[in-house]
């Protein structure tokens, strides 16, 4: 009797595509609606205090985790309600995991937590190796079943996505499939996201912003500057 | 089978319930409330009445606010009432008039001390159903306070003072105008009891006063304006003369009341009874994207299995998503900011003068902790609206709203998070945006946000009556049913009682200090068949 009634969305405003038309088939961004555009004026400005820039960059991490979820599978599910009716509805599938890229990532632990309640979460530590130039994995510990688990790779900023792929290959390399790994950031560099999505088309990437680029210092622009120092240390 | 909320003036005192006749003592600028107040507005969202005001005037010391007090006790169980004194509107004084106060030689009874513009603006405004904040006099400093009190909701107004008949813009806003007659030796005798005891004056003082100003302003001011009174009142021995006034008001306010009743309540049994199906697509919603999570998430928290844990859990966790989807709706402007990367980067920055919030209590309660996660420096009102268990009818029984909708001209500017956790019969809703508007709030300046709304429920009705409001919802229900709860009401015998309940729903949301859990539905059985048809069904009814 009951049915899922499909109500039609509200139309969205376009997504930011100014910078990367079209989109990689496996990026996904946040509806850009004027509040979102906000929120992230907020955290770009130098002028805002710590306080704010936590505030406001949570929200956005809240934001970015739930439309990650969504690319999780469901499987159909019937309940009956309160009332007697019966429900058909949808009920959640596969386990997750949560990997931060250290330091930054480990700011979306945090998020992650707060829509999952007691996810496991697993670390990284990636570093430029001063010899090679190139980046070196420091540290990692992980979940013993991750191999069978959904992955959502957290890092704020993608830049030149050198640290990402490398973390990747790590997951990889202790079984996750790589179309199980969900990657969640902030803002994310034309050419790091075309690099990384070269090497890894099954892998999904939700982003909240594309911006303009890489100056000289590999720093994306606009951007917001150094995420881990402004949430951590300034 | 009563709510079980305490009742509460506009200030936050705590009124006795019952009974009320005994400790009903009203106090004068107080909105008192004995059983909530019922529409005052019809299906078509509009004011059907003004509220009934009566003008009492009389010499000083005559009575008036005896003649009141009798009045508001006589009457019962009434609505709610306002005894408004002139007192409140002298007016403001020059340091050179502060002197002369002082030194007990300003003229305080002629009509020129009083500011009757602002009388009569306040009055008119409470007379429409609008807030008014009217001024605060301290006669311990002789001088009009910063801070004005706020009333609203008053369906009678007493307005009471010696020069109440006196102004003939005041004379035009009465619906009864009464003078109260008494003999000047007992004025005199009262006034100097009244003024040594509560005053602390002297009676010297009092008595030069009363020569120099008091009885001259009776004599020419007063006692003439008796001639605009509809009944003239003993001062003393006056129960017969208080019985007949009472008779009168009841009438009239018997005449209002019986246009709106129960037509608002459920609205669809008066209609047509061919009602048109009622597409989604012509509600005008804003509803959350279906994403799978948000199934996800209905999932569980339609499901009667769910553990309260997991309820307020994924009911906080839609709260949120469902809050930060209703944020688009606020005006945003350009706003160009330096990145520390030293680069300029235009984005939006929010441009509404006052944003708040103001839930329904008390399952609105379950959005206010994504509300806050949003926006967590913005004031949060509440109105408890309940339904009369008897007749269904919502009653409007505390209101608590944040300062920018108190006062009128910055409610113009303010943008208003409506919050309630489903849109079932859609009266408390319907009571609510009423509310909001009588204060000056513009329509398309609130943003309704509710879990579930009934599409077969008051939803059209809210729509037709409040087209500019927006509404955003996370899902859609398709009808209510009529259903009985069994079980006994609290210290009465066992009996049932009757509930609407949207199907397939996801029951009673309920909400206590903190935390929003779910009401059971008990022993729910679903009776007769299922009617497009709607009773306001998820207040908060207590039956503990």
């Amino acid at each position: 009797m009951a049915t899922v009634v499909s109500p039609v969305a509200p139309p969205q405003p376009a997504t930011n595509q100014s910078q990367m038309d079209p989109l990689p088939p496996s990026v996904f961004t946040l509806p850009q609606t004027a509040q979102l555009e906000a929120l992230y004026t907020i955290i770009r400005s130098k002028e805002t205090s710590r306080g704010d820039f936590l505030f406001y960059s949570d929200r956005i991490i809240r934001l970015l985790v739930e439309e990650g979820l969504n690319h999780l599978p469901v499987v159909k599910k019937v309940v009956e309600t309160p009332t007697g009716a019966t429900y058909e509805g949808v009920g959640f599938e596969g386990k997750i995991c949560g990997v931060s890229i250290l330091r930054a990532g480990e700011a979306m632990e945090a998020g992650l937590r707060e829509v999952c309640r007691s996810v496991r979460i697993g670390k990284i530590l990636i570093q430029r190796d001063e010899e090679t130039a190139l980046p070196k994995l420091f540290y990692s510990k992980f979940p013993q079943d991750i191999a069978s688990r959904y992955v959502l790779l957290l890092d704020p900023m993608l830049a030149t996505g050198g640290s990402a792929m490398k973390a990747v290959e790590v997951l990889i390399e202790h079984g996750v499939p790589e179309d199980r790994i969900i990657f969640i950031n902030l803002i994310a560099s034309p050419e790091g996201l075309r690099a990384f999505c070269t090497k890894y088309p099954q892998l999904k990437v939700i982003t909240g912003w594309i911006d303009l680029g890489l100056n000289e210092k590999a720093y994306i622009i606009p951007g917001l500057g150094d995420f881990g120092e402004r949430r951590y240390c300034e | 089978m009563s709510v079980e909320a305490p009742l509460q003036d506009s200030s936050g005192t705590t009124l006795k319930r019952t009974p009320i006749d005994v400790t009903f003592q009203p106090k004068k600028n107080t909105v008192l409330v004995s059983h909530g107040r019922p529409p005052w507005y019809g299906e078509d969202g509009h004011r059907i009445s003004d509220a009934f005001v009566v003008g009492i005037a009389g010499g000083s010391g005559s009575g008036k606010t005896h003649v009141a007090r009798q009045i508001v006790r006589a009457l019962g169980s009434i609505p709610s009432v306002v005894i408004l004194s002139q007192d409140s509107f002298y007016k403001h004084h020059t340091p050179e008039e502060l002197a002369l106060a002082h030194a007990s030689a300003f003229d305080f009874d002629h009509p020129d001390s009083i500011d009757m513009p602002l009388f009569a603006a306040c009055l008119a405004d409470l007379k429409a159903c609008q807030q008014s904040n009217i001024p605060v006099y301290s006669f311990t400093t002789h001088q009009r306070l910063e801070e004005p009190k706020y009333l609203y909701g008053a369906a009678i107004i007493i307005a009471e003072g010696i020069m109440a008949l006196q102004d003939p813009g005041l004379r035009e806003l009465y619906d009864l105008k009464l003078f109260v007659q008494c003999d000047s030796d007992l004025m005199l005798a009262r006034r100097l009891k009244r003024d040594v005891a509560e005053r602390g004056r002297s009676v010297d003082g009092i008595l030069e006063q009363y020569l120099r100003y008091v009885k001259p302003a009776y004599d020419n001011f007063v006692l003439p304006s008796q001639r605009h009174a509809d009944v003239i009142v003993p001062g003393s021995n006056n129960t017969v003369a208080i019985d007949l006034i009472c008779t009168h008001i009841r009438g009239k306010l018997q005449e209002r009341s019986t246009h709106f009743r129960q037509k608002m309540a459920v609205p669809h049994l008066y209609a047509s009874p061919a009602i048109p199906e009622c597409k989604v697509q012509d509600l005008n919603l804003t509803i959350l994207p279906q994403t799978r999570q948000l199934q996800g998430i209905f999932t569980i928290l339609r499901s009667k299995a769910t553990t309260s844990q997991d309820f307020i859990f994924f009911v906080d966790r839609l709260s949120t998503l469902l809050m930060e989807f209703a944020l688009q709706f606020l005006p945003y402007a350009p706003n160009t900011v330096i990145t520390p990367m030293e680069v300029a980067f235009t984005g939006k920055v929010l441009s509404a003068k006052y944003v708040c919030g103001v839930s329904i209590l008390r399952s609105g309660g379950a959005l206010e902790r994504g509300f806050r996660r949003v926006l967590n420096d913005v004031p949060v009102g509440s109105l408890l609206v309940q339904s009369n268990t008897s007749d269904a009818e919502p009653l409007m029984l505390h209101v608590m709203l944040p300062v920018c909708v108190r006062k009128r001209h910055m409610a113009e500017e303010t943008w208003v998070f409506l919050l309630d956790a489903q849109i079932g019969t859609a009266a408390a809703a319907f009571m609510a945006i009423r509310i909001l508007l009588d204060h000056g709030v513009k329509p398309e300046h609130i943003i309704f946000v509710t879990f579930l709304v009934a599409r077969g429920g008051g939803i059209s009705v809210l729509r037709r009556a409040f087209p500019g409001v927006t509404i955003v919802t996370a899902g859609v229900d398709d009808i209510m049913q009529e259903g009985w709860i069994e079980g006994s009401q609290g210290q009465g015998k066992p009996q049932g009682r009757q509930v609407w309940a949207m199907l397939p729903g996801l029951g009673q949301i309920g909400q206590s200090p903190s935390v929003a859990f779910r009401k059971t539905y008990g022993n729910y059985a679903p009776r007769g068949p299922l009617l497009p048809v709607d009773i306001r069904q998820n207040a908060w009814i207590s039956r503990s």
